[in-house]
């Protein structure tokens, strides 16, 4: 009936007034809906055929071209019915009545793996959108989807902003499927979950949150799907756009959920108790909770020797140190605290400063300025030239300004230091925390010293001791501490060590292995 | 309810007494006992332990947290009177923590910078992390104990290595046995600051630990005061440290490492600046709480705003010179000290001996609202 008063007035409709209905018993009037939703849609395919024995059933398949695989679409769907029910004559297939056609196609002749039963014109529209093409048949008043899916995408390689010289290589791609089958592929148990769900009023977009069952926390993952449920946007085109709406505490530098485009480094965080969530479009996971100490870790460190592997560890801490407080500290000490560096290396530094026509602090602001800037400019330009305008534009203006006198060489020295440093970090969003946070240090070192330094640490500590991503307080296991997790994060524990997991409020299953027996001298 | 692990409870106790009491207490004791000071330090362990077995059995008998503690074992009305005298106190004591930090920062880092300026920026600190609340500045101060007392051994270990000479410290217990006794007394005015855990012994997972707790403060601060002590004593001899303002800080600056990291005081002093961070907030903390319980306020935060205001004034107000200071500190603060964190304790240490354990424990703390 609400169509029918509707009808009348089919000038006034819009494609929205349609896209509620349920599928209609007529596949012109079908067809006609959907028409006019997918209106000045070039890639959508309609092809309206008959089939039957005596072609007295008329059909309509629907799909976009582009997102689906034709060859399938025509082994699968159109040739059984077009070709084989005509030349069989089987007394089944000729029962073919209207009452029976839908369930005896759906469940004797698509030959598609993945079929499902749809009732509404809105989800025939997503399901096409989404790469599955749908079959209409008149006379039934619901249509069926088969997974044609198949588009041109990126293929599986090595993620380029998290490159290992250990361990697996491969890193996520757009497509969420290959990144769950990824992830499956490591973990082969049927209690790793994979929970779909869809956000974006207008992208439809496919998110799936990724846990092991048993070892996260029932109650994380019960407010991670809270949170997301929540999700209210007409788009969402990466997983960062989820973060935002996630995380505990917006209005802040330091970031509460890890990036990473490695499916073995989602996978090793699963076996600790935390969630993933992947979007479609986006090759970069989610991983929550997160602590800070936790982007310092790479995940390298668990496929090499633990010692080397836990020297490597302390040379990354002391680079975070460094890309943090180098520049400042430098600036305190020639500005404020001259007597704290030998005479002879002050001497040296004083004469090289002769002349510079800045304060410390100005110099450094300067060079910094100008790094970040090279940084930038090498990520935007096209890989074949960035490279070596980075390295040409820091040579050059590096040199340039040394020469003119407007910069002092150790200055060059040091922010050329810190940016290396800066480098280290296996997270790039834990890096972007250093980046801004050093001119903060800067400033305040350039107006106390030292004192202005530690001035800025506390209220940093302060505000990071006052994070927590999920629960999980964002200095853990330093604060609260914790002394068996520290061991695993001042140094990489052997993995017969690794007794337990990283305790995450909630969390039931802490055991990882068994303790070696010592009976048997241990499982070494 | 606030929850506070054990280690953290060890954290705000030790920064509580410890942090200035570095700096200041081994003169105190070398003032008065010359190269025996250390005999000094070593003996205040005795009152030490005294004084925490009376806080545990306070604690135990309790079953409501310092400042409600008072109004239950001394009544509503005279609980909520001393509550309003340990407002003043802290508010002094806060005050008092912060000038003497920044009087030393004018005096031997940063001459000539306005004290305002440090007191401004101090007190901005505190007044976040007061904002943020007692469990987040409670995990603050696990970090500042790691970083702090990690240093303070470290430049104890290195003052062994300069110019040390064994015989500064002979001859051994040659000494007048008042100025030892006076010393002990002046040396244990700070433990005195343990009574805190009448607050904060509520919030650990499990009351009888606290015993634990404050067993391994009071042995942390005397090995580390000991240390420093003996250090100066050796580094300098017993007469020639007594002359020093401050014989730790001298210690400092005469550490060189490989003839190339002199003078590292710049270094000591900034972290100093973390102790007395977390010492002057916990003080701060004590003054909002108190604050909220005599005036029945439903939060404490809010205090915080005006409060620092109070503090910044009392503050440059309360001595006009560094000697007046050095009254307070000989004088003053310890009589104010033994007064109120340990007269007190020990009023209500003879109350509660007549009462019986109690059943509720801590039930009781769930319905305040820290």
């Amino acid at each position: 009936m609400r169509y029918i008063s509707k009808k009348n007035s089919s000038a006034a409709l819009t494609p929205h007034d349609f896209i509620d209905d349920k599928v209609s018993f007529s596949v012109r009037e079908n067809s006609e809906k959907l028409k006019k939703i997918l209106e000045s849609c070039s890639d959508a395919v309609f092809r309206e055929f008959t089939f039957g024995t005596n072609d007295e059933h008329k059909a309509l398949v629907l799909y976009f071209d582009g997102l689906t695989d034709r060859k399938e679409i025509e082994e699968n769907i159109l040739k059984p019915l077009l070709l084989e029910i005509g030349m069989v004559n089987k007394p089944e297939i000729k029962i073919l009545n209207t009452s029976g056609v839908f369930s005896r196609i759906k469940n004797r002749i698509l030959a598609a793996a993945e079929v499902k039963t749809l009732n509404t014109l809105g989800e025939i529209v997503h399901h096409i959108s989404s790469g599955d093409t749908v079959l209409l048949i008149n006379g039934c008043d619901k249509a069926l989807s088969a997974g044609t899916r198949s588009w041109q995408s990126r293929a599986i390689q090595t993620p380029e902003n998290e490159v290992v010289i250990f361990g697996p290589k491969e890193g996520f791609c757009e497509t969420l499927r290959f990144n769950t089958a990824l992830l499956r592929r490591r973990i082969k148990t049927g209690n790793f979950k994979i929970e779909a769900m869809v956000l974006g009023r207008l992208t439809k977009t496919d998110v799936v949150l990724c846990y092991i069952k048993g070892v996260a926390p029932d109650s994380l993952v019960a407010e991670v799907k809270q949170r997301l449920n929540k999700i209210d946007i007409d788009g969402v085109l990466d997983s960062a756009i989820l973060e935002e709406f996630i995380v505990n505490e917006k209005n802040t530098i330091f970031s509460q959920v890890e990036h990473t485009e490695k499916p073995d480094r989602v996978a090793a965080n699963l076996l600790e108790g935390r969630i993933a969530v992947l979007v479609d479009g986006s090759p970069m996971a989610l991983i929550l909770p997160v602590s800070f100490p936790q982007f310092w870790l790479s995940p390298e460190d668990y496929y090499d020797n633990y010692i080397p592997a836990s020297l490597f560890r302390f040379l990354r801490f002391a680079a975070f140190w460094i890309s943090l407080l180098l520049p400042s500290l430098y600036v305190a000490v020639i500005t404020y605290h001259q007597e704290m560096i030998p005479t002879a290396l002050y001497l040296t530094i004083a004469a090289t400063r002769q002349g510079v026509p800045f304060p410390a602090f100005v110099e450094a602001v300067l060079l910094e300025i100008t790094f970040e800037l090279l940084r930038e400019a090498g990520l935007r330009l096209p890989r074949a030239v960035g490279p070596a305008v980075s390295i040409v534009g820091a040579l050059i203006i590096g040199d340039a300004a040394v020469r003119a006198g407007l910069v002092s060489t150790p200055m060059v020295v040091i922010v050329a230091a810190t940016g290396i440093a800066s480098f280290v970090t296996p997270a790039y969003n834990a890096g972007i925390i250093n980046r801004i946070a050093r001119f903060g240090f800067l400033f305040a070192s350039s107006v106390l010293g030292f004192l202005g330094i530690m001035i800025g640490l506390i209220l940093m500590l302060t505000r990071m001791a006052s994070l927590s991503s999920f629960g999980l307080p964002y200095l853990s296991p330093l604060a609260p501490f914790n002394r068996e997790q520290m061991t695993d994060v001042i140094v990489r524990r052997p993995w017969y060590k690794n007794i337990t997991r990283p305790f995450i409020e909630g969390m039931k299953n802490q055991r990882r292995q068994n303790p070696p027996d010592k009976d048997k001298g241990g499982s070494k | 309810m606030i929850r506070l692990s054990n280690f953290q409870v060890y954290s705000m106790l030790l920064i509580f007494s410890l942090a200035v009491a570095f700096l200041q207490v081994g003169k105190f004791a070398i003032d008065l006992l010359f190269n025996n000071a250390y005999l000094a330090v070593l003996a205040t362990a005795v009152p030490g332990i005294l004084i925490i077995f009376m806080l545990n059995h306070i604690l135990k008998k309790s079953t409501l947290p310092f400042p409600f503690i008072l109004g239950e074992h001394l009544g509503e009305k005279v609980g909520k009177v001393i509550g309003f005298l340990y407002i003043l106190i802290f508010l002094l004591l806060t005050s008092f923590s912060l000038r003497l930090f920044v009087d030393f920062i004018e005096t031997n880092v940063l001459p000539q910078t306005p004290i305002s300026i440090f007191l401004g920026l101090l007190l901005l600190c505190g007044y976040i992390a007061i904002k943020t609340g007692l469990e987040n500045f409670a995990r603050m101060c696990e970090i500042i104990v790691i970083l702090g007392v990690g240093f303070s051994f470290s430049i104890v270990f290195l003052g062994f290595f300069q110019n040390i000479d064994i015989k500064n410290l002979l001859p051994f217990a040659y000494m007048n046995w008042t100025s030892f006794m006076r010393a002990v007394f002046m040396l244990s005015t700070e433990i005195l600051k343990l009574a805190t855990i009448l607050f904060l012994g509520f919030f650990i997972p499990d009351k009888n630990d606290a015993l634990k707790i404050m067993i391994k403060v009071l042995f942390t601060y005397i090995i580390l005061i000991t240390a420093i002590t003996v250090a100066a004593i050796l580094i300098f001899g017993g007469t020639t440290a007594s002359l020093f303002t401050f014989p730790t800080f001298a210690v400092v600056r005469i550490i060189n490492i490989a003839d190339f990291l002199t003078n590292l005081d710049a270094i000591f002093i900034g972290l100093w600046i973390i102790g007395i961070f977390g010492t002057s907030t916990f003080l701060w903390f004590m003054f909002c709480i108190t604050t909220q319980y005599v005036f029945n306020l439903r939060d404490y935060r809010f205090i915080a705003a005006p409060s620092s205001l109070i503090i910044a004034v009392l503050a440059i107000k309360m001595a006009s010179n560094i000697l007046e200071i050095n009254i307070l500190i000989i004088y003053i603060i310890p009589f104010l000290l033994s007064i109120f964190f340990f007269l007190i304790p020990f009023l209500l240490f003879l109350i509660t001996l007549f009462k019986p354990y109690p059943e509720l424990d801590q039930e009781n703390c769930k319905n305040i609202n820290f």
